[in-house]
Formats: structure tokens, C-alpha cells, sequence
């Protein structure tokens, strides 16, 4: 009876990264795959500065961004461990650089609360909730504003003036 | 909806059929006694009535049963093919148009048709009373004709004894609720047998949709004389007449023709569609565009592989690898055909156009169309339009003088104006041309003067023909008088920017008095490009070559410095220079050690501006691939390209420059 209820607990799959030695986390859904980051990058001139550049991913041109110039973060970089983690945000496939791939977690929907103003130095507007898993703090992004076709544009205008 | 998953099939039929009734109805106008063309309009304008009643968009069906009624008027000789029954069946095709832009949109509805209903029913009502020889004409062709799995049906129940009856009921002219006894009648008949089909179907006997008459097929134990006695005695039945068919000898009811069953009878059928067409398939252009994508893997693959084997001095791999590659470049070539489309599909509304035009301007126009066999791709074909229809309304309105003027300079009064699309190696080339007045230089001239786009300076230096080219100028318009077809001002400019975005150029040639010739060039496709490969520091970048004059060495001392713009002179004139890096914004050095410097000349607008590059590579042809929507467009960046070795180039659009 009691496991039962358990299982119909409503639960979230999260993919765990690091940006410094901050956990964040996405919706599995999102995630399409996880690479090494193997090839050089291409510049991309007059590309907002946190777009590192394109890969070419199986033929697929795939932007680069780096979260951590997104969101203007200080956050030292453990850099051994590197990845790019391909997400989907609506119709784009968008690669997001992280300093490494932690798991993948499985949470209880009820776990996440509404984010305070700023965490980890990221504005709350960016983020979808905090999910408190015993101990561990997680930041989960909002990627449809993190990364938004729409405000990259209009960064990139602002940026070239 | 289920039917949104047809929607697509039907617009494209919609369209050509479209098409083709424009064509016909063309030519309609030029040989109204020929039947075979009155035909074509007549079985096109009846698709495209059953399509769109499928579909339930009833004001197109509408339009086009109230056009096919007028038809076979005229099919009939009940009606003779006037200049007012032409137009307002070009009305109608315009309606229908509308209509089909309407459907596509989802706004059918508020779309009106009642002004050309009203039109095209004058002419049908007033021959309606004589009705009867008609039906005697269709009577004969009156066959039924079953679907394959009713011929199945037929057979099968033929084997147990029974027999095919067609029976043809006339009902009587005075019957009042003729749906009802139609109806009546088949439920008496199937007492009698087993109705397999009805013309009109039952749904329409009981909707009161056919004149006085119908026809049953049976299935029937009973002898034919029999059950012909008893429809005859039902109520309202003027006359019944009937005939025992050979299930071997029925004809199988075809999507858009008939068939017979049984190939040897000599009985001739309604066949007339007799015109040989290959079988053909009909394929989303996103799946022909992964396709492409696919296969520029392959041979971005094939290349990489080619280095490989070359490395590795086995000669059987080199062998095997020659094959792929041959095999590939085979692929490509056959995948970049499946693409490709005749221009004819654009220039076949033309016709139809500079009629519409010479009409509206007074002007006595011919259009003379060749190589319209040309092919292009799709995506090209489908940019083209815009501008060739722009260029032209140019030639009919602005070149081609009214015919009582050009009788007076000795001209034949009727005006040529001629499309030609031939292709050379990589490209198409599609020739506007006119024989008319020509375009005046000095007028241009004092023009673009006027409106200060030159200076006096400027024009001293000018070559005729780039004087001519300041018509591509925004803004710039020479017609004295604003016309209905053209001169607004807007345009030419716009030609110029949709041809080259096709990675395309505009030129033009005229003579005074003779004529205008405008020479498009085209590239055969979009998927595949050539490009020049530039390295700048440890980056590669392709150049589209269309965008491209030439390229030029320059000595590092021939650069001089005016006014903080770096120059250099070429062929005597002074071409500025902008270095590749500053226009990339990137922070390379500027390359001081080099003695000569690689310059690319490009256009933009009509200034020539050289580019200078660290080093040009080779001519390659490329992929182009998008940056994909969360970059979106970037200023000069027309996409990017995967290397032989995986790495990723940008393709520069160099005439974004400021």
C-alpha cells in the first residue's frame, strides 16, 4: 500500500552538470546527448560574446554557448572534465558547455520550490526552481530563456551597437 | 481534421490545374473553334470541381460547376466562344485562385463569388431550357462503371447464378420529389436483386441532384425484360430501358480516367486521355532536401577518404576508394535531378500575364517563350518568379510602345516580348527582352542626377552600361507617369537584391530604339556552391564566387592610406580596401611580412571594394548548411560548410560590408 503510493508520486528525471562547483540541472527531455569536446570550435563573428562558435555535430551545425559567459558568472572552472551537452530549445539544437556531467537524478516534483532572486549568481528569471535532494542544492535552468533564440539576437545587436 | 493530411495533395493539383486551364484558356482565345482545347479546359475545370467537393470547399466547387456548365455549352455548340465568355472565364480562374490562397490561409469563406457565379450563369441559364439533346448525347456515354472491388463482388455473385443488369430510368419531366421516388424505386428494386451502383450515386438521387434520369446496376436472378416491367410500373417512371452486361466486360472506375477491364473490346470509351505521361511520384521537398544534406555528407566524406587512401599507398583501397567516388559524384548528380524542375512551370503563367497587361496599357503585345525545358532547382524556381514577373511588366509597360507609335517609326504594330532560358556549364541564364523603345541613357543620366544619387564627376566616367545599371539604384524610377503596371519606383532595386540572393546577377543591354535585353544568370542550385576557400590565420572561409568580380595580387606598397582608408589603384581607377580581419572583427594581425597581398573584388551597390585575405586557397564546391535558428541571421555570414576533415568554414557574404 505505502509502496504504491510512493510510485505514483509525481517525479522529475533531471541531467546533473557542473558549472564550477555549482550543481545545475535540465530536464532529461531536453537533453539529447552529451559530447566530449573533441574538434575545435569556429568563431562566429558578430555572434553575441557567449557564443563561442559552431561545431559540426554528425553534419549538424550546432552552437556553442558558454553558460558561464551567459550568465556572467565568476565561478572558478574545475575544467578537467568538460563536456557539451546538446539540448533542444524549441526548434534549435543549442550546445552548452559545461565543466562536467555529474548523473542523472530522478526527483520528487514536490522537491523543487521556486527560486530565491539570485542563485548561484544566475538571475532567477533563467532558472525553473531550486530542488533540495537531502543535502545537495540544485539549480534547475529554464532553458527556453536561458536560451532564447530571441534575446541572443538582441544581445548581439546591443553588443555591436 | 483527416482531411488536413490531403490538404497538400490538393493544393498542388490545385494549382496545376490552375495552371494548365490558363494555358488552355490562352490558347482557347487564339483558336476558339478548336474542341480538343475546349476539352482540356472542360475535364480540368471538372477535376478540379470533384477535388475541392471532396475536400467540402464548396465555394470552389461552386465556381467551377458553374464554370463547367458554360463549358459544355461550348463543348456542345450550344454556345459560341466570344471575348465575353473568355473573360469571364478568366475571371473565374482568378476567383479560383483567390480561392485557392483563401483554402491554403483557412479563410475560404470570406472570400466572394457570387459577382462571377452570376457571370458564368448568364451564359449557361440561357441555353438550360434546351436540356434534352444534351442528356441524348451523355445518355450514350452514360456507362457504369465499378470499383475493383466491386468488379470482385460482381463476379463472385455472377458465379451463383446471377446476372448484371443496367437499367436506365427516365422519370417523368412533371414528377414532383423526384429524390424521394429515386429513392423509392431503388428500394423497390432491391427486392429484386442486389444494387451494386448507381449514377448519380443514391447520396445524390436522394439530395434531388440529377436531371430526370439515373442509371442502376443489379445484380439479379431475374431476366432483364422482367425487372425492366417493374420499374416500369412504379409511379413517375416515363421510360426504362435496359441491358445485361458481361461481368468480363465491365469498365473499372479509375481516379481520373477510365480503364477497361477487358482490353480486347473495341468499343471506344470516353479515352481520350491518351497523352503519354510517365509515372511519377509525388515527394515532400524537405525529404529531397535531407536528401541533399545527406549526400554532401557523402562527399565531404569522400574527399576525407580520398586523403586517407592516398596516405596509405594501398593501391586495392585506392582502387575501392576511386569506385565510392565515382559512385557518389553519380548520386549527386542524380539526387541534385530529382530537384530540378522546367522553368516552364514559372513561365507558363506569363502568357497569361502580358495578356492582362497589353490589355490594360492598350499595347498590342506578343510574348514568345523558348527553352522553357529548361531545369532549375525548386528552391531556385520558386525565387524566380518575382522578378521575371517585375522585369516583365518593365518590358510590356515602359519598353514596348503603344502600336499606333510604332507604326509610325516602321515598327510592326504588335510588340515581341521574348523569355529565354537556356543553361551554360553551372549556370541558367533567362533573357527578358523587348522590342521596344530602348532605354535612354541621358535620361537615366539626368535622372539619377536629379535625385542625387551620383555626382556630375561620377557620370563623366561612366560606361554606358553602368549607367544603365543605376535603374537597379532604390528609389530610382524613369516613368514619367505612374502607371497601374509598374513605376512606382519600387522594384528595380528589389530585382536586383532577390537575383543576387540566389546567388544570382542582373545585366542589362539596350539600344535605343530596338530594345531592352535584361540577362539573368542563375546558379543550377542552392544545395551546392561554389566557393573560393581564403585562410585567415588558423581559420578557414569560403566565398561564394558569385559574389565575386575577380581576385587580384597587390603589392603591399601599392596600398596608400586616404583619408584612414587604405586604397590601392586597379585598372586605373581607386578601389578601397578593407582587410578581411576588421570586417570579421577579429583580432588577426595584420599580415605586414607578406610582400603581396591577395585581393578579392567584390560589388556592393555599384562601388567595387577589394578585400584583402592572407591567402587563397582553392576553388571547392561546398554544402551550404544554415546556422540554424538560434543564431539566426548574422550580417555577412551567409551560412556555414563542413571540411573534408570535419572542420566547420563560415561562408562570408562579403556585401554586408558597411
Amino acid at each position: 500500500m505505502r509502496e504504491k503510493k510512493e510510485k505514483q508520486e509525481e517525479t522529475t528525471q533531471l541531467v546533473l552538470f557542473k558549472l564550477g562547483e555549482e550543481e545545475f540541472g535540465v530536464n532529461i527531455l531536453q537533453v539529447k546527448e552529451i559530447e566530449k569536446l573533441d574538434q575545435g570550435i569556429t568563431r562566429v563573428p558578430r555572434a553575441p560574446h557567449f557564443v563561442e562558435g559552431i561545431i559540426n555535430l554528425r553534419g549538424d551545425i550546432i552552437p556553442i554557448v558558454d553558460l558561464r559567459k551567459r550568465f556572467g558568472l565568476t565561478l572558478p572552472s574545475i575544467g578537467y572534465d568538460s563536456r557539451v551537452m546538446i539540448v533542444e530549445v524549441g526548434e534549435a539544437l543549442v550546445g552548452m558547455l559545461v565543466d562536467a556531467v555529474v548523473e542523472v537524478l530522478r526527483i520528487p516534483v514536490s522537491s523543487i520550490e521556486p527560486p530565491p532572486p539570485i542563485t548561484a549568481g544566475v538571475n532567477s528569471y533563467y532558472l525553473s526552481g531550486i530542488a533540495k535532494i537531502d543535502e545537495r542544492l540544485i539549480v534547475l535552468l529554464n532553458l527556453e530563456r536561458a536560451l532564447s533564440a530571441e534575446e541572443a539576437k538582441e544581445l548581439a545587436e546591443a553588443e555591436l551597437g | 481534421m483527416e482531411v488536413s493530411q490531403y490538404l497538400n495533395v490538393f493544393m498542388d493539383e490545385c494549382y496545376e490545374h490552375l495552371q494548365s486551364l490558363n494555358q488552355s484558356l490562352l490558347d482557347l482565345e487564339k483558336e476558339p473553334e478548336n474542341n480538343e482545347i475546349l476539352n482540356t479546359i472542360f475535364r480540368a475545370a471538372h477535376t478540379l470541381k470533384g477535388a475541392s467537393a471532396t475536400m467540402g470547399f464548396n465555394k470552389m466547387a461552386n465556381v467551377t460547376h458553374a464554370m463547367e456548365d458554360v463549358l459544355s455549352l461550348l463543348r456542345q455548340n450550344e454556345l459560341a466562344v466570344s471575348p465575353e465568355i473568355i473573360n469571364i472565364l478568366f475571371e473565374s480562374l482568378d476567383v479560383l485562385e483567390v480561392l485557392a490562397k483563401g483554402i491554403a490561409g483557412g479563410q475560404e469563406e470570406d472570400i466572394e463569388v457570387a459577382g462571377v457565379l452570376q457571370g458564368l450563369k448568364k451564359y449557361s441559364t440561357a441555353k438550360i431550357q434546351r436540356e434534352e439533346p444534351v442528356k441524348d448525347e451523355r445518355r450514350k456515354s452514360l456507362e457504369l462503371r465499378y470499383l475493383p472491388d466491386e468488379k470482385e463482388r460482381i463476379s463472385k455473385t455472377v458465379a451463383e447464378g446471377s446476372t448484371l443488369h443496367h437499367l436506365h430510368v427516365v422519370l417523368d419531366k412533371e414528377c414532383l420529389l423526384k429524390g424521394a421516388r429515386a429513392f423509392m424505386i431503388l428500394r423497390e428494386l432491391e427486392s429484386q436483386g442486389e444494387v451494386i451502383k448507381t449514377i448519380p450515386s443514391d447520396k445524390e438521387l436522394e439530395d434531388e441532384k440529377f436531371g430526370t434520369e439515373f442509371i442502376v446496376g443489379i445484380l439479379s436472378k431475374k431476366p432483364l425484360d422482367k425487372l425492366v416491367r417493374f420499374v416500369e410500373r412504379m409511379l413517375d417512371v416515363k421510360e426504362v430501358k435496359g441491358k445485361t452486361c458481361n461481368p468480363d466486360d465491365i469498365l473499372i472506375e479509375r481516379r481520373g480516367g477510365v480503364v477497361k477491364s477487358n482490353t480486347n473490346t473495341t468499343k471506344a470509351s470516353s479515352s481520350k486521355v491518351a497523352m503519354s505521361i510517365s509515372p511519377t511520384v509525388r515527394v515532400d521537398i524537405r525529404k529531397l532536401d535531407d536528401l541533399m544534406n545527406l549526400v554532401g555528407e557523402l562527399v565531404i566524406t569522400r574527399s576525407r577518404l580520398e586523403q586517407l587512401s592516398s596516405e596509405n599507398e594501398d593501391e586495392f583501397l585506392e582502387e575501392a576508394v576511386e569506385h565510392l567516388s565515382h559512385l557518389t559524384l553519380d548520386l549527386r548528380d542524380q539526387v541534385l535531378k530529382t530537384r530540378m524542375v522546367p522553368v516552364e512551370q514559372v513561365f507558363s503563367r506569363f502568357p497569361r500575364l502580358v495578356r492582362d497587361l497589353a490589355k490594360e496599357t492598350g499595347k498590342e503585345v506578343e510574348l514568345q517563350i523558348t527553352g522553357a525545358e529548361t531545369e532549375l532547382d525548386r528552391t531556385v524556381i520558386d525565387e524566380i518568379a518575382d522578378p521575371l514577373v517585375h522585369l516583365i511588366r518593365n518590358s510590356v509597360d515602359h519598353g514596348i510602345e503603344p502600336p499606333e507609335e510604332r507604326e509610325a517609326i516602321g515598327k510592326p504594330s504588335k510588340g515581341v516580348v521574348s523569355l529565354d532560358a537556356y543553361q551554360t556549364g553551372n549556370n541558367v541564364v533567362i533573357k527578358v527582352s523587348d522590342d521596344g523603345q530602348g532605354m535612354d541613357a541621358e535620361k537615366i543620366k539626368a535622372r539619377a542626377l536629379e535625385k542625387g544619387f551620383i555626382t556630375q564627376e561620377e557620370v563623366e566616367n561612366m560606361e554606358p552600361e553602368e549607367i544603365l545599371n543605376l535603374i537597379f539604384l532604390p528609389g530610382f524610377s524613369t516613368s514619367q507617369k505612374v502607371t497601374d503596371v509598374s513605376g512606382r519606383g519600387v522594384g528595380m532595386d528589389v530585382v536586383r537584391t532577390q537575383i543576387t540572393n540566389l546567388g544570382g546577377m542582373v545585366q542589362i543591354s539596350s539600344i535605343i530604339g530596338e530594345g531592352t535585353t535584361f540577362t539573368i544568370r542563375l546558379p543550377l542550385t542552392l544545395a551546392i556552391i561554389q566557393t573560393l576557400m581564403i585562410q585567415l590565420g588558423s581559420e578557414f572561409y569560403a566565398i561564394p564566387t558569385s559574389f565575386i568580380e575577380q581576385t587580384i595580387s597587390v603589392s603591399q606598397k601599392d596600398i596608400k592610406l586616404i583619408r584612414n582608408q587604405e586604397v590601392t589603384l586597379h585598372r586605373g581607377e581607386v578601389l578601397p580596401l578593407i582587410r578581411l580581419q576588421d570586417f570579421l572583427g577579429v583580432a588577426e594581425a595584420k599580415n605586414p611580412e607578406l610582400e603581396e597581398l591577395d585581393v578579392i573584388i567584390f560589388r556592393k551597390g555599384e562601388r567595387l571594394i577589394g578585400c584583402v585575405v592572407d591567402t587563397l586557397i582553392r576553388q571547392q564546391d561546398i554544402v551550404i548548411k544554415s546556422l540554424g535558428s538560434y543564431l539566426g541571421n548574422i550580417p555577412g555570414i551567409a551560412g556555414a560548410t563542413i571540411l573534408g576533415d570535419g572542420r566547420v568554414a563560415l561562408v562570408l557574404d562579403l556585401r554586408s560590408v558597411a
